[in-house]
């Protein structure tokens, strides 16, 4: 039942992008999705594009799953984009039924605002295609250090998420191993009405609750017995750097945000109708 | 030496539990000692490694780690650092899912030195031999690496003493072996102080020193061979005597002068001294009665050419079983052995269809082949009269008359009475079943695992103790009666006399309600003392299968794919060298008759 759930999505290569610092990379993603924004042209976009498909290609990646994160979000994509279509108001009516318009410039704006969302879920993508959770989690932790000052737990918080991630294999193996104790006892997941299913799961619910208690019960005392105090003298053994990858990479994010600012300003002439609406919007 | 653990008059009780659970206990470990622990479950072992470690605090007495009282708190870091403990689930000690972050967690909150900590992973990883798998995530190693890598963790702090708390129990023997060699290495060369509780008799025997626990108490202390002399005392203490000196036992009682010894090679040359004494030189003894080849039944086991891949067609691909082809007869007493991963846990999951043929997956469809191809192979099993290839199979019914228990079964306990959580799979089964039957099926299979049914039916399963609770697992799976049962590891985690208790039960259901009984098990001694065939399953493959007697004649083999023999197989190589050949089935009590036979042949003579 859960034998396929394989945990994130972290795909295994040694690439450019993959050994970069996962702060640069969190961060390099903010300015990617902000810039999508800002971008008010195509031009700008195409720009977006550029970068999204260079990173892609440098990451060594197979397109075919950096498309499959779209499937996840396919449904509110498509929502969105007819949403988008039928009530976007516009100069140029092609049709018209009540409340509901199809207009040119409906049409412009869909477009442009599915390539900003299929750029966004791309790019987050890349990101968790490329970076172990691990390193995720410590990236995140290091970018929330200034939290300290306001006496927010930054170093438990990680130590949290580390944990969880290091205990969902376990929890995933004693989950399916407690299905299957139960399937040969006659249980019955797969008929029945919806109240029936939920009724069936309890006889999971309640095995795995327990393990995970006794589980949190024996961890703690194992992190006890191995000194832990919480993050008062605390070391840390691996440190993020800064490297000359990130540094290009990062000059690569600045003169995307240069010439997306740049093609803003020059090129909107260009397009003026869709400059229109989207500041409208 | 000096003193590094002194304990006088140590009490402790758990809140809200009657009675100490360590009750005025005295003991002194010196520094270098390598001290085993033993005693039954709940003996108050895990909670002594607890009290050591500064994790519980005494109720009285005094308990000092290197001078420090562990009854003020302040102290309890600075001991910690002094007194590393390894628990039992590996699982459960992870803290990080790449094995480097997971050493440095305990030197990083001891606030040690970035470069420091990185030299410690390095010494740490490489005494328990684990360098290479440094960036390996914990999730894809095995039960024995990972505790290793746990023990890792412990060392990086650099304690004096490493408490193994029942560290081994979980694991399969080659694990077991792993992390044990690891432990005797720390301490030769690195002269660590070694606190080993365990429930494996063979382990305790390999410590200088020996204590044994009961309720709370110690009531024997001495060198191994000392402790195993004293063979009725350690079962009353609810502890078994090693294999090896029942046979000595049995020896002696026969007028063989054997001396307590612990290592099979020693004992063989025990008995060859005696042989010497006489006159014997050699000889060989009668062959052990053939066991009964049991005739086809109703109820067969047929499987042929099983194939099985987890996670199909994706990158994680792993061909579990190979083309498994088994026969297993009604009535059988079967033991099905293999290291973890060699495919027996998915191999049993076929047998109740847990895990289907694909031929009775609704969406099977039928294979093109085409023209000059011959026709792929398919799988095919039957149990009994249920053919598990066809859709069309009651696979309910199926799951019915073949019960499934699971390795620690008790934790899939859920009801909130003892009651309804045995009566669970038979009111799956049978909806309609009226109450009086239900009750007389639940009370008949509580009474058969040796429980009694008006004390415990309306007791939470969860107020039960671990032996009791695995005994209503097993009885909510026997409630339907089913013709065959399989069982994942039965004894697993017991102390000696539970696991012989549970032996002892299966014996009993083989000859009443479970005609056929499978095993799968690590335990070469467990399986040779019980079954009456044994596959052994390597690689997704039938390595083996054959009664015990005829199978542990291979022992090279077996040795080169990593198993164990059984100890009988071990002293009778050991005599073969010195012209003794001894023709067991392999249980001890066979092997031990078939010496004695050979030595009173030798008066004749």
């Amino acid at each position: 039942m859960l034998n396929d759930v394989t945990f994130g999505q972290y795909y295994p290569a040694n690439s450019f992008v993959h050994r970069l610092d996962p702060r640069f990379k969190l961060l390099a993603l903010i300015a990617f999705i902000v810039m999508l924004f800002v971008a008010n042209n195509f031009y700008a976009l195409a720009a977006c594009a550029v970068l999204l498909f260079a990173a892609i290609a440098a990451a060594r990646v197979p397109l075919g799953s950096v498309l499959r994160s779209i499937k996840g979000v396919i449904f509110i994509l498509v929502f969105t984009g007819i949403l988008n279509v039928f009530f976007h108001s516009g100069k140029t009516v092609y049709w018209q039924w009540g409340i509901f318009k199809v207009t040119s410039e409906g049409i412009i704006f869909t477009v442009f605002l599915m390539f900003r969302l299929f750029f966004l879920v791309m790019a987050s993508s890349i990101l968790t295609l490329t970076t172990t959770p691990v390193s995720l989690t410590d990236g995140i932790e290091s970018l929330l250090k200034p939290l300290k000052l306001i006496r927010f737990p930054v170093h438990e918080l990680a130590l949290i998420m580390s944990i969880a991630l290091s205990f969902i294999p376990s929890l995933i193996d004693e989950t399916n191993r407690i299905i299957s104790a139960q399937k040969a006892r006659g249980a019955d997941f797969e008929s029945g009405n919806i109240f029936k299913r939920i009724k069936a799961v309890v006889p999971i619910l309640i095995p795995l609750l327990i393990s995970a208690l006794r589980r949190a019960e024996e961890l703690g005392d194992a992190m006890d017995s191995r000194c832990y105090s919480g993050s008062k003298n605390r070391t840390k053994y691996k440190k993020l750097r800064f490297g000359w990858r990130d540094l290009l990479a990062f000059l690569l994010v600045g003169a995307l945000i240069a010439g997306v600012v740049l093609l803003n300003i020059y090129c909107y002439n260009i397009f003026p109708q869709i400059y229109a609406y989207i500041r409208i919007s | 030496m000096e003193d590094i653990i002194v304990s006088e008059n140590l009490k402790y009780s758990y809140p809200g539990q009657e009675g100490f659970a360590i009750n005025g206990i005295s003991f002194t470990i010196r520094r270098g000692e390598f001290v085993s622990v033993i005693g039954h479950n709940g003996s108050g072992k895990s909670t002594l490694a607890r009290l050591i470690n500064g994790l519980l605090e005494p109720d009285s007495g005094k308990l000092t780690v290197l001078g420090m009282d562990v009854n003020e708190g302040k102290n309890a870091i600075e001991i910690r650092k002094h007194v590393g403990v390894v628990f039992q689930n590996p699982d459960n000690q992870m803290v990080a899912s790449i094995v480097e972050d997971d050493v440095a967690f305990g030197p990083e909150n001891i606030g040690v030195e970035r470069e420091e900590i990185g030299r410690r992973i390095d010494w740490a990883l490489s005494a328990v031999g684990m360098e290479k798998y440094r960036h390996s995530t914990p999730a894809r190693l095995s039960g024995g690496q990972k505790q290793r890598i746990a023990v890792a963790g412990v060392l990086a702090i650099k304690p004096d003493v490493l408490i193994l708390d029942e560290s081994t129990a979980m694991l399969d023997p080659r694990g077991r072996k792993e992390v044990i060699e690891v432990v005797r290495r720390l301490n030769k060369e690195e002269g660590m102080t070694i606190v080993l509780i365990t429930h494996f008799m063979e382990e305790a025997l390999l410590a200088d020193r020996t204590i044994v626990m009961n309720r709370g108490e110690i009531v024997l202390s001495g060198s191994p061979e000392e402790i195993f002399k004293q063979g009725e005392a350690l079962e009353t203490y609810n502890l078994s005597l090693p294999r090896i000196s029942v046979i000595s036992q049995n020896l002696r009682s026969a007028g063989m002068d054997i001396k307590d010894v612990l290592k099979p090679a020693e004992l063989a040359a025990e008995i060859l001294k005696n042989f010497n004494n006489r006159g014997i030189s050699g000889g060989e003894s009668s062959f052990p009665a053939p066991a009964d080849i049991a005739p086809a039944g109703e109820w067969d086991i047929n499987i042929k050419n099983l194939t099985f891949t987890y996670s199909k067609k994706s990158p994680f691909a792993t061909r579990a079983l190979n083309g498994i082809s088994l026969k297993i007869s009604d009535g059988e007493f079967f033991g099905i052995i293999g290291h973890t991963g060699s495919g027996k846990s998915t191999l049993v999951q076929h047998l109740n269809a847990l895990i289907k043929l694909p031929q009775a997956e609704k969406k099977y469809r039928k294979p093109k082949v085409k023209k000059g191809q011959p026709a792929p192979l398919l799988p095919l099993i039957t149990v009994g009269g249920f053919d598990l290839s066809s859709k069309k199979t009651d696979f309910k019914s199926l799951r019915a008359s073949v019960g499934m228990v699971f390795q620690y079964p008790e934790y899939q306990l859920f009801a909130e009475t003892v009651f309804d959580d045995v009566a669970f799979g038979l009111k799956n089964f049978n909806k309609k079943l009226p109450a009086e039957e239900v009750e007389k099926a639940v009370r008949d299979s509580l009474e058969i695992v040796g429980l009694n049914y008006e004390e415990v039916k309306d007791k939470s399963p969860f107020d039960l103790s671990g032996g009791q609770k695995r005994r209503v697992a097993i009885a909510g799976v026997i409630v339907t009666k089913p013709h065959i049962l399989v069982l994942d590891e039965p004894a697993a985690g017991l102390d000696p006399k539970g696991k012989k208790e549970i032996m002892e039960l299966l014996h009993k259901l083989h000859s009443g309600w479970c005609k056929t009984v499978i095993i799968v098990s690590h335990d070469m001694d467990e399986v040779a003392e019980n079954c009456t065939r044994v596959a052994v399953i390597s690689n997704g493959e039938v390595f083996a299968c054959d009664a015990p007697a005829n199978l542990f004649k291979r022992a090279d083999e077996l040795s080169a794919l990593g198993l164990d023999v059984p100890l009988t197989t071990k002293i009778s190589a050991c005599l073969e060298k010195g012209g003794v050949i001894i023709h067991s089935d392999c249980t001890v009590k066979d092997f031990s008759q078939k010496v004695i036979e050979v030595y009173a042949g030798g008066k004749d003579a």
